[in-house]
């Protein structure tokens, strides 16, 4: 194992390691390094086309890298090795929520929180069941268990989703901007769920530009430009004492406008 | 209450410029006016203008008189009983003598009449099945409907061919209505599987299998059916060796599953490519592999979003049963014309005549249900 200059200790749960992606000839992720410790919040904002999804998607390798090394949740995986039975491993421990909620709309919200546990991990039924039951309950949607997606509201969905992934019993749960598609009165009930999840000790990375959310949640917020990690500091150096002249002038210009929805 | 509230100063509406409006009384809901009735809708459609009106009421006297010449034809200078063609003289009306008289080898061809309760057994299954399709098929159960259409003309063709304890009918004795249900249900049987494997090798990752698959697909589509029917009936022998022998029957199925196996590849791949790649990763993300994502997610979504298009290449395929008769295959088509060419019903074309505009109707009847029952599938989701 080559994990040069970055140790790993036992409480960390992903570390990537000179992470580069390219997009045919787009350099999407430049010499990426990042470990998160596990119970840690870690939040990435940065403008629209930084790299920020695209790194969040190669944590559970959604997207293939070309070049570095990643450690996630016990599973090594080099640049040359991302295999399907990798991106499974890593899956089995790694939760997802996205910002189109994805959720399966042939569905009832109960088979979507259930599939996975049963048909991935081989869970019972019943455990599976009373699992869903549980994460339902705690996202406050007991009373939609038998609906379908379509019948829910955008809030509501993304709420089922964040249950979808708990389901699965992650080590990591990986935010891609979930409140990013939902309506401004939706958007608080999301969040809500997700700092109570935070402050159970979930470890999570969430990438969003919610920078409450980031100021209330985070342990580090890291500032993504051009696919390169500018810069990353705990919150209230990084919203008040930022560094880097580009991490200045993007919280001057979000912090102006404190417009969550535009898409900055 | 209307006069109240424009009352509150500023004629209840929000002026541009710089007034502050407040409503003072909300506005609670009233019913829509009440749609126009029936004579309005009906002058609005048909004579909306004076020209608009000639035309209207000059395809109205077309029709009347179109309508009167079939009525004559069909019904009123129409023969309803007789035995050969002695009881159709003329050609003023139908010679409905020749369908009464001949619907026996037009349900069932030559089929031995002491095995006929196997036949019956076939139709009155699939009105069963038919039946039980139209009453329940939301589309949550649309999957077992497929199974449905898969299974059965396995059983029926077991049942017809006999074996066994049962004395074997060959498929060159079967014909008319039932030759015609079981090659259409054995291609749907045969093709809706391939069909989908076909798709599915288009997606492969291995280039070798994606390119076959193409080349098949797109072969299969540039090339006219009955070329590929031709192919199976003249040439499929030469190529196979020695001492194996394919009857005609089966060479038929075969070609018509093979081209329309191409034809479902395309439309399931138009399903396939309507699931969005945020299912495939989403069923990824909560652990599940690729095949059991493709078998749980993806693949229930596109079947589901592609049962009208199916049903649209059944009821292609109930009509291009008709060229079977081109072969030598005796299907309904082929049944009607041997009827007319008989020693009873030889000469008047009347006859045949008769015997086409009973077929057209039959396949209009069959193709018509289905189509409207493709689109009450369509209308539920």
């Amino acid at each position: 194992m080559t994990s040069r200059g970055t140790p790993e200790t036992n409480a960390t749960v992903a570390s990537l390691v000179r992470i580069n992606k390219w997009y045919g000839a787009y350099h999407a992720l430049r010499d990426v390094d990042l470990q998160v410790a596990s119970g840690e919040r870690v939040v990435i904002c940065g403008p629209s086309g930084s790299g920020k999804s695209t790194l969040v998607r190669t944590v559970n390798l959604l997207e293939p890298f070309q070049q570095g090394r990643l450690h996630v949740c016990g599973v090594d995986v080099g640049a040359d090795k991302i295999t399907r039975a990798a991106r499974l491993a890593v899956n089995r421990r790694v939760g997802m929520v996205f910002q189109q909620f994805n959720l399966f709309p042939h569905m009832s919200v109960l088979q979507n929180l259930t599939v996975g546990p049963v048909w991935g991990r081989g869970v019972s039924r019943k455990e599976a069941d009373e699992l869903a039951m549980h994460y339902l309950q705690r996202v406050g949607l007991i009373d939609h268990v038998h609906k379908h997606p379509a019948q829910l509201s955008g809030g509501q969905q993304q709420r089922v989703a964040i249950a979808r992934a708990l389901c699965t019993r992650p080590q990591l749960v990986l935010f891609d901007e979930p409140t990013a598609s939902l309506d401004p009165e939706m958007v608080s009930e999301v969040l809500q769920t997700m700092e109570s999840l935070a402050r159970e000790g979930m470890t999570m990375v969430v990438v969003t530009h919610e920078m409450g959310f980031a100021r209330r949640v985070a342990d580090r917020v890291l500032f993504m430009d051009q696919g390169q990690i500018i810069e990353a500091a705990p919150p209230g150096d990084f919203f008040e004492r930022p560094r880097s002249p580009r991490l200045r002038s993007f919280l001057g210009q979000v912090l102006a406008h404190r417009d969550p929805h535009v898409d900055i | 209450m209307a006069r109240e509230r424009t009352g509150d100063g500023s004629n209840g509406m929000a002026h541009a410029g710089a007034t502050h409006y407040v409503r003072q009384t909300p506005i609670d809901a009233r019913a829509a006016p009440a749609p126009a009735g029936m004579s309005l809708r009906w002058r609005r459609a048909f004579f909306p203008s004076p020209a608009m009106g000639a035309v209207s009421l000059s395809l109205l006297v077309l029709f009347t008189l179109l309508g009167w010449r079939a009525l004559q034809w069909a019904v009123l200078n129409a023969h309803w009983a007789g035995a050969s063609s002695a009881a159709c003289p003329g050609d003023a009306g139908a010679c409905w003598a020749f369908v009464t008289a001949r619907w026996k080898p037009w349900l069932v061809g030559n089929y031995p009449v002491a095995e006929l309760w196997r036949a019956w057994t076939c139709f009155g299954a699939f009105a069963l099945f038919w039946a039980w399709v139209v009453r329940r098929s939301h589309t949550a159960s649309m999957q077992r409907v497929l199974l449905g259409f898969v299974g059965l003309p396995v059983a029926f063709f077991v049942l017809l061919r006999g074996g066994g304890p049962l004395p074997v009918v060959e498929p060159t004795r079967w014909g008319g209505l039932l030759l015609t249900l079981v090659v259409t249900l054995a291609t749907f049987a045969t093709a809706l599987p391939l069909g989908l494997c076909l798709a599915l090798g288009r997606r492969s990752l291995l280039p070798v299998v994606r390119w076959l698959c193409g080349v098949f697909v797109e072969g299969m589509r540039a090339v006219p059916l009955l070329a590929v029917l031709f192919i199976a009936a003249t040439l499929v022998p030469l190529f196979l060796p020695k001492g194996m022998n394919l009857d005609l029957f089966a060479r038929a199925v075969l070609a018509f599953a093979l081209f329309n196996a191409a034809m479902a590849a395309e439309v399931f791949r138009g399903g396939l490519q309507s699931i969005g790649r945020g299912q495939r990763e989403a069923a990824t993300t909560v652990g599940l592999s690729d095949f059991a994502a493709l078998r749980l997610i993806v693949l229930p979504q596109a079947v589901t979003a592609v049962v009208p298009a199916l049903v649209n290449i059944m009821i292609a395929v109930i009509k291009e049963t008709t060229l079977l008769s081109v072969i030598g295959v005796n299907d309904l088509l082929g049944a009607v014309e041997n009827g007319a060419r008989s020693p009873d019903w030889m000469g008047e074309s009347n006859i045949l005549t008769s015997g086409y505009v009973f077929l057209a109707l039959a396949y209009l009847t069959v193709c018509y249900g289905l189509s409207r029952y493709s689109r009450r599938l369509e209308a539920r989701r």
